[in-house]
């Protein structure tokens, strides 16, 4: 009676992981504290304490050279920690390295398919391996490389054979996916295929985990992010957390019916504003006046960026000024949008049209990056 | 058996390859070697000895040729990675690598060693089929011994170079086309007895360390089941030396002691714990390197 037993268990295991709900409640998918790999001297991961929550899409970001690939390579057992630890799905990657990478698909960076065989052959590799009754065709279909399934791999493109691991990564629906620059050598249709998978795997149930430094497609696919440098996480969270704790400014335009000067005063008292100007008709960037500079400067305003408006200003003052009525005010972060509103109605002045100019997932990381080597004084 | 698509994978792919062929052909032309002073020996089991033929030159180098970058160069290329993200440990991606190996070289090269059978039966009639069969196994055995160093290598070393240099001048020069001919001089040098290869002393230590390279084990081995003489070198040869009147540089146990004098390490099975002991030592050694460190 036990190998029914057993098959019911399994499938009791699987209904409980199909869905969303139940996978979010487990522990962390992926949790590594005081994670450091060093080669030599040199660390390519240092302190790392990285949690990647149960069903989410996190987005593991950093520069070329900033240890995402280590990390990767740290977390399938490719390479050993020189301190710390680290549980994917519960488990030790070293000791239960086979029932860690059951459940795990791996789309790995820099590596290479196999010269002469085909697509077939390295997709029957996993599922055989894996024990998964997946078809070749099925999964080739998702990823668009069906017409290629009985070509050797050795004359594929680098974005075709981007595509058969990704096929490769997907067998057996995993319950953890971990895309190591998937976007790379792939063309716009690729790159769009990779978001979409990514989603329906997300939809499954599956977390997903991938790295980029390709940050234009970060925002579209995932939930949550970590920006890595020089092998440490620099900022964490939802695309939100991190416009708001990022030392980068968000733009706040408003265009005002009445004493624009009275304005810009009220907006630059509200904490949280960096500086606020007077621009001519929205167009901030080539009409700006700044009297930030110019006169002494309220409580509020941020000493260290106010220098960098002198060009922008001297410049702009031999414009003859027509009607200025926009107030351009820098925030640290849009959550004291209303704040300054609710300021600037409350000296009598209208605003009567604002725009948010948010920041985007490049300055941020740019921003957090540079901060994180001691750029930020430079 | 979690291993086995990765070597069924892999033995697909080398059957796949011309290599692998091209040693099948050369094995067909290089062992088949009638000769009148083994037909007066053995008679028609001259045709097992065919299969002997297969040690010491062309499979040792086809085994290298064929299997030193199979971990190294994927390592380097990164198809590695591919293999290292399947569930399955380290020791098991070893383990499918070797036999996929092993069974991708060793499939053709019986094939030839099959129709060499045919055609010295044909030829020469009937062999002894008990003597066929245990110098057919032995032959396994020492495949699996050059696979298993050609593997290890290749999973010890960090690049490809190393791989190649360490096994066509370490293994194949030295280990295998000129450690015969070194022996005499290494063991006078090593302990101060004078060794003259045409008429050898009773040192038992001479004659090991004549059989201490996988093809001498093989030969002295598979001598011993083709009652060839107790030698480390090709049947033939030691049949020659061990003629009256003969004189050769090649070492048989007969030569130096009389019948029953030799030390039982000097038994012709001795081959086999020799071969068994290159294929331990060199896949423990290269478990211990594979599965330590970092591979990516």
């Amino acid at each position: 009676m036990s190998p029914p037993n057993g098959a019911d268990d399994g499938e009791l295991e699987r209904t409980r992981n199909d869905g969303k709900q139940g996978h979010a409640s487990d522990e962390p998918v992926i949790e590594t504290e005081n994670l450091t790999k060093r080669y030599g001297s040199d660390a390519a991961v240092e302190d790392l304490s990285l949690t990647v929550e149960s069903g989410e899409i996190y987005g593991f970001l950093g520069p070329n050279g900033a240890g995402k690939s280590t990390t990767i390579d740290l977390l399938m057992d490719f390479v050993r920690p020189t301190e710390g630890s680290i549980r994917v799905l519960g488990m030790d990657p070293r000791a239960d390295v086979v029932d860690v990478h059951q459940r795990v698909g791996i789309l790995p960076d820099g590596f290479s398919v196999y010269e002469n065989r085909t697509a077939r052959d390295h997709l029957r590799l996993v599922i055989d391996t894996k024990g998964a009754d997946d078809h070749p065709e099925e999964l080739l279909e998702r990823v668009g490389l069906a017409d290629a399934i009985d070509d050797d791999a050795g004359g594929y493109s680098r974005g075709m054979g981007q595509r058969l691991a990704l096929a490769m990564a997907l067998v057996g629906d995993p319950d953890l996916l971990i895309l190591d620059e998937p976007f790379s050598g792939l063309d716009p249709h690729g790159v769009r295929t990779v978001r979409e998978i990514a989603h329906a795997e997300n939809d499954r149930g599956a977390t997903v985990f991938f790295s980029s430094h390709v940050l234009g497609q970060v925002e579209l696919v995932c939930d949550r992010m970590g920006i890595l440098h020089e092998g440490e996480l620099v900022a964490e969270g939802t695309l939100e957390e991190l416009r708001a704790e990022a030392p980068v400014t968000t733009e706040l335009e408003l265009v005002v019916d009445g004493d624009v000067e009275r304005a810009r005063r009220a907006a630059s008292g509200v904490s949280g504003v960096v500086d606020a100007s007077v621009s001519m008709d929205g167009d901030a960037s080539s009409a700006e006046v700044s009297s930030a500079e110019a006169e002494a400067s309220p409580a509020g305003a941020d000493p260290v960026s106010a220098g960098t408006e002198v060009e922008s200003a001297s410049s702009s003052r031999t414009a003859t000024a027509t009607v200025a009525d926009t107030v351009v005010v820098r925030l640290e972060s849009a959550e004291s949008h209303d704040d300054v509103i609710a300021a600037v109605e409350e000296t009598g002045v209208a605003v009567t049209r604002t725009n948010v100019d948010e920041p985007s997932v490049e300055s941020i990381f740019v921003a957090q990056t540079e901060a994180a080597s001691g750029g930020g004084l430079r | 058996m979690r291993w086995y698509p990765l070597a069924r994978e892999e033995t697909k792919a080398l059957l796949r390859s011309k290599g692998v062929w091209l040693l099948a052909l050369v094995l067909l032309l290089w062992t088949y070697r009638p000769s009148y002073v083994v037909w007066n020996e053995l008679g028609p089991d001259m045709t097992v000895g065919f299969l002997q033929y297969a040690g010491g030159i062309v499979v040792p180098i086809a085994a290298v040729i064929l299997g030193y970058r199979s971990i190294v160069g994927e390592r380097a290329s990164g198809s590695l990675k591919l293999l290292l993200g399947l569930p399955l440990t380290r020791g098991e991606i070893l383990l499918g690598k070797l036999v996929g190996r092993l069974a991708g070289i060793a499939i053709p090269a019986f094939l030839a060693l099959g129709i060499v059978t045919v055609a010295g039966v044909v030829q020469y009639g009937l062999f002894s089929p008990l003597r066929y069969l245990a110098v057919f196994a032995v032959t396994a055995l020492y495949f699996l011994a050059l696979v298993s160093i050609v593997i290890s290598v290749s999973a010890i070393v960090r690049r490809t170079t190393t791989a190649a240099a360490t096994l066509f001048i370490g293994f194949i020069l030295i280990l295998e086309i000129f450690w015969q001919m070194f022996v005499p001089g290494l063991y006078s040098r090593l302990t101060g007895v004078p060794v003259n290869p045409y008429d050898p002393p009773a040192e038992g230590g001479l004659f090991l360390m004549d059989r201490l390279s996988p093809t001498g084990a093989y030969n002295a081995a598979t001598n011993g089941i083709l009652d060839a003489g107790n030698s480390a070198w090709h049947h033939s040869s030691a049949i020659s030396v061990l003629r009256p009147g003969h004189s050769s540089n090649a070492l048989a146990v007969g030569e130096a002691f009389d019948p029953g004098t030799a030390p039982l390490y000097l038994h012709e099975a001795g081959g086999i714990v020799i071969l068994v002991a290159w294929i331990v030592t060199s896949l423990s050694i290269a478990y211990l390197r594979f599965d330590g460190g970092d591979l990516a």
